[in-house]
């Protein structure tokens, strides 16, 4: 059970703007996007493909920076870093999981999953890492690499892998899209499980309204910017009807 | 920590490919630099050791003035062996005869190097060992019949009167002129004084011999630098350096021929270093994502190369330095008593190398992955690799860097950079061009065959990398075939049905008649007899010229011929000689001279020019009134320098002559040679032997330049197919889903490689008949010819080789039943 307290402040973006470099000129990703997730949160930002919500999750992880606009991580500003700075701050306070898993071929399911906590220089990486493994189901695959895997169980080593260096932060792109309904299932509820008991702030990119909706709060998005609330509702409708279509 | 996931990265990367090959290319970049730097050297080294034989000690000294004995104390205290000679010129005289000879006298000590061999009879064939000693002298055997004594008789030598022990039979140091001047006398050095020859202003030449270590002799040379006069100089210094020069430039053009073999091995290293850097693009970028900067990301894959770079390093020396050990054991074979010598200068060159071709050529790739920002995991990774400019230009300046380091000359490798560069353009040139026209060829073609062209025409630019090295390890393939086994044969049949194959030489004018008899008993029809003085040609218009090709800066001077030459007279021009400037003497009288064609250039000769010649000590003039053209083909004596009658008939000669003798007949050259010992006997047929030898030692080096090129150009396939190997699988897997059989891609497949070793086979050949045809007429002087056996062969091989390499790489893509591929193609 958590304890009730005060919300403390953990991600705040304010006017965020992306633009990139086309042949015809520059093409304006995200604009005047300005939010808060408080520390412990979950936070889902909900939207069809090309809305612009994994180029906003790249920007609030600190994995990309801002055209304009600034990013304050537990009052760190992401957006004056250097990218070692931001790899920093991702090593110590954030955790990915991603849609196609992204797990190194060539080191097998305990590698990946001390892999985070062996670059800090953490001595108990493996000890860790088994517990995780144990944690997600998969103490007998230690030993097997992602080719030997399937989906669901790439998709929970990428989990226990997020959890390892025990994050304040986790960060979640379409972590069941690439996985069959009872599999991606069994993935959310884990995900969710795991960020309860560690206390985790997450947050979720998705365009799944029904896994959106077990977040405390959501964002919706469209063309590169919120959807206001009011209209959300009829937005995110219809386009669960587009993507369901 | 960052250390233990390097290496669990790395043992685990090292099955995939890549790795090995950037490890064989600088293993095969290693080793052949050290080998090909290392056998040179010790080749330099026994022909080193050998030339002492023929100068009978390591080092000598030559002065025109008395031996100076402080000279060999300096030599006993660093541990040089030391010996004494004294060489001048006098007559001996026996009763009646009288006779200008040679005259050695040296030391009990003499030789330092090679053996001095003595019989004690008049024969050299026979006759019981003898030892130098005071009070006897050894003779050249034809000096016993111009004196006629024989061996126990005595002779006068100056005030001194000694006896003639017997015959020299072998003097490590005597000229080397078949024509040898006057004969050679071997007395004692005690003996000189009695002589009372040497005199003030006596024409005396002293040599100082020494023996020892290399290290010893550069001290010697060193300490005795400061009290050298200007009387004294170092005899087998120029005589070294000239064959020292002559193999550092062997050496460097192994090194160079080898670094094609080199720079396409790097080329390979620099494809699969792309290849490895594209295929963990997103490795980096989920390292980076995970929380790595860019200097972890940096050591971690950085680290890959190095280790890769040291295991080929220390491999390749190791192997090369086997070669070394091996090609010296080949020569101990040759050379009785070689010595092989450690040098570091093999393995610094190849550790140069290594270092080049992995900064250059493949860490350029390492170095910007780890600058893939930490977003690329949110993007799909390239399935096809790109080269950037900036690695073809550092790969460019590293091809250069190579041949400064192996040319040493800056000016060549500017312009053997240039020349690759321009033949490498005209080769893609060609091969464009190629592709282009085989379009509307291909349109009648089956779809197999339209495929094929397709993947050529689409993977051109990486296709060109294979093309320019199957072209040329094919080119030194058919070069090698032709140069072995046409080239010889035909210039062999070039040479006149029964001209001359057998010439005597040195025939004094008492054994003219005995030749003649010989030859009339023998049914043979030899050539005139030609009569021979040695002259140094000394002026030109009264213009001193460069007696000697030293490196001694005598610039002002005008260039000599650097030799005594064989100076003839004759009344009537000779058959095969042609005049093409001026008259053949008019008048008998007039002191001219007739000059062949290329010593007349060289010399920078026109009709009018008076020369100087100094003929034993006298000085002749004559004018230039001819300039002839020799066939050198006709084999018949021909001669630079044809002077008048008038100018030489005066001077004592020996007479050449030549002629036929049918292969099988070598009991008449014996027969001859024991009539008359001092004539000698030269053999076309050795000189073809000659040729052949040195022609297979040429065949040796570049049959291991050809071993490294083929090695280079499969490694170049295999990387660049390992390269394209995803694009593929993904081609395949669409083939695949459209319904095409396994017979329909492997004929695509085939038809696409035989197309690639056709076109390297067709360049190949267009350059071995090019080089064949600059062989042919420049160097052995014949006339065109086609080889129409190069025009299949090149083709036929490349096809054959570059289709079987492609086919061993990719038949496993070829074996993965469909559905497994268009799985795998999903999943990636």
């Amino acid at each position: 059970m958590r304890m009730n307290k005060t919300p403390e402040l953990h991600i705040k973006a304010i006017n965020l703007a992306k633009r990139v470099k086309v042949p015809e000129g520059s093409l304006t990703i995200l604009h005047d996007i300005s939010l808060t997730i408080n520390r412990g949160e979950t936070v889902a930002i909900v939207g069809a493909s090309g809305s612009g919500k994994s180029t906003l999750l790249s920007l609030l992880a600190g994995l990309d920076t801002p055209s304009d606009g600034e990013i304050h991580m537990a009052g760190k500003p992401l957006h004056q870093m250097s990218e070692d700075e931001r790899a920093g701050v991702r090593a110590r306070d954030v955790g990915f999981v991603f849609q196609s898993f992204l797990l190194l071929p060539s080191l097998t399911a305990l590698e990946n999953v001390t892999l985070p906590a062996e670059l800090s220089g953490d001595r108990k990486a493996r000890e860790r890492g088994l517990a995780l493994l144990e944690q997600v189901g998969l103490t007998a695959r230690a030993d097997f690499y992602p080719s030997q895997l399937s989906g669901g169980e790439q998709q929970r080593v990428a989990i226990a892998r997020a959890f390892i260096t025990k994050p304040a932060i986790l960060f979640a792109d379409e972590p069941s899209a690439n996985l069959d309904a009872v599999t991606g299932q069994m993935i959310e509820d884990l995900l969710f499980e795991l960020n309860d008991s560690q206390g985790t702030t997450l947050v979720l990119v998705t365009h799944n309204a029904e896994l959106a909706k077990r977040c405390q709060r959501q964002y919706q998005m469209r063309s590169g910017s919120f959807v206001p609330a009011d209209t959300a509702t009829a937005v995110a409708a219809t386009e669960v009807a587009a993507n369901v279509g | 920590m960052w250390a233990s996931i390097a290496g669990r990265l790395f043992w685990r990367e090292l099955k995939r490919g890549e790795l090995w090959v950037i490890a064989f290319a600088l293993f095969l970049a290693v080793g052949s630099v050290v080998s090909l730097s290392g056998i040179t050297q010790s080749v330099k080294s026994a022909l080193q050791q050998r030339s002492a034989q023929f100068t009978a000690a390591d080092r000598v000294l030559g002065s025109s003035q008395p031996f100076d004995d402080a000279y060999f104390s300096v030599a006993s205290e660093l541990g040089v062996a030391t010996a004494r000679q004294m060489q001048f010129d006098s007559m001996l005289f026996a009763g009646e005869q009288m006779q200008l000879a040679t005259i050695k006298a040296v030391n009990d000590s003499y030789p330092l190097r090679g053996e001095l061999v003595l019989h004690r009879s008049a024969s050299i064939t026979s006759g019981s060992p003898g030892q130098l000693a005071p009070g006897e002298v050894w003779f050249e055997a034809r000096l016993l019949d111009l004196l006629q004594v024989k061996p126990g008789d005595t002779v006068e030598l100056g005030e001194a009167r000694l006896v003639v022990a017997g015959v020299i039979v072998n003097e490590p140091d005597a000229p080397l002129s078949v024509f040898g001047g006057s004969p050679r006398v071997i007395m004692h050095l005690a003996d000189v004084a009695a002589t009372s020859i040497v005199q003030p202003g006596s024409r005396i030449s002293y040599r100082y011999l020494f023996a020892g270590t290399a290290s010893a002799l550069d001290a010697l040379t060193d300490a005795l630098k400061p009290r050298l006069t200007v009387h004294q100089r170092w005899r087998n210094l120029d005589r070294e350096s000239a064959i020292g020069s002559a193999l550092e430039r062997a050496e460097r053009f192994l090194l160079l021929a080898g670094l094609l073999g080199i720079v396409l091995a790097a080329c390979a290293a620099a494809v699969a270093a792309s290849r490895y850097s594209q295929r963990h693009t997103q490795a980096v970028a989920i390292i980076k994502a995970l929380g790595a900067t860019t200097a972890k990301a940096r050591l971690l894959y950085s680290s890959h190369l190095l280790l890769v770079v040291l295991f080929s390093l220390v491999l390749g020396l190791m192997g090369g330095q086997l070669a070394i050990f091996a090609a010296e054991l080949g020569i101990g074979n040759y050379i009785s008593d070689y010595r092989p010598e450690f040098s570091f200068r093999p393995l610094l060159l190849g550790t140069l190398t290594c270092i080049i071709c992995a900064l250059l050529f493949a860490a350029r790739p390492l170095w910007q992955l780890a600058k893939t920002p930490a977003i690329e995991v949110l993007k799909q990774p390239a399935a096809v690799m790109n080269l950037d400019k900036w690695q073809m230009l550092f790969g460019a300046a590293a091809i250069w860097g190579l041949m400064w380091l192996f040319s040493g000359e800056l000016l060549i490798s500017v312009g053997l950079f240039l020349l690759c560069a321009l033949f490498a353009a005209i080769l893609l040139g060609f091969a464009a061009v190629m592709v282009k026209l085989a379009r509307p060829v291909a349109a009648g073609q089956s779809s197999a065959g339209r495929l094929a062209l397709a993947n050529l025409r689409r993977r051109l630019w990486p296709n060109s990398f294979q093309l320019i090295t199957f072209s040329l390890a094919i080119f030194l393939t058919l070069l090698l075939y032709f140069l072995r086994a046409e080239l010889i044969g035909q210039w062999q049949q070039q040479i006149p049905e029964g001209a001359p194959n057998h010439f005597l030489v040195n025939v004094s004018a008492e054994q003219r008649a005995k030749v003649t008899a010989f030859t009339e008993a023998n049914n043979l029809q030899p050539e005139p007899f030609y009569p021979v003085v040695r002259g140094r040609l000394l002026s030109i218009n009264s213009e001193q010229l460069q007696q000697e090709a030293t490196k001694e800066d005598r610039s002002e001077q005008r260039v000599g011929v650097g030799r005594e030459l064989n100076l003839t007279w004759l009344a009537q021009i000779p058959a095969n000689n042609k005049i093409i400037e001026g008259q053949w003497f008019n008048d008998a009288t007039n002191a001219e001279v007739s000059v062949e064609q290329e010593i007349a250039e060289r010399l920078q000769l026109t009709l009018g020019d008076k020369l100087d010649f100094s003929i034993g000590g006298q000085q002749v003039k004559a004018t230039v009134t001819s300039i002839r053209q020799v066939d050198w083909n006709s084999l018949q004596p021909n001669f630079y320098m044809i002077l008048s009658p008038d100018v030489l008939a005066t001077f004592p000669a020996t007479y050449i002559t030549a002629f036929y003798l049918e292969q099988g007949s070598g009991n008449l050259i014996n027969q001859l040679a024991r009539q008359m010992p001092t004539v000698t006997v030269l053999s076309v047929d050795a000189i073809i032997n000659q040729v052949n030898d040195i022609i297979a030692q040429v065949t040796i080096a570049l049959s291991f330049i050809l071993i490294i090129i083929a090695l280079a150009a499969a490694l170049v396939l295999v990387a660049q197919v390992q390269a394209t190997l995803e694009q593929r699988e993904q081609e395949l897997a669409i083939l695949r889903t459209l319904g095409a059989k396994y017979v329909f891609l492997r004929n695509a497949l085939l038809l696409e490689f035989a197309f690639l070793g056709a076109l390297a086979g067709l360049f190949a050949t267009v350059l071995a008949e090019l080089l064949l045809i600059v062989l042919q007429q420049r160097v052995f002087d014949m006339p065109f010819q086609f080889h129409f056996a190069l025009w299949w062969m090149g083709p036929v091989i490349g096809v054959v080789s570059v289709s079987l390499l492609g086919w061993w790489q990719l038949r496993r893509l070829l074996q993965i039943p469909g559905a497994i591929l268009i799985r795998r193609v999903i999943q990636s």
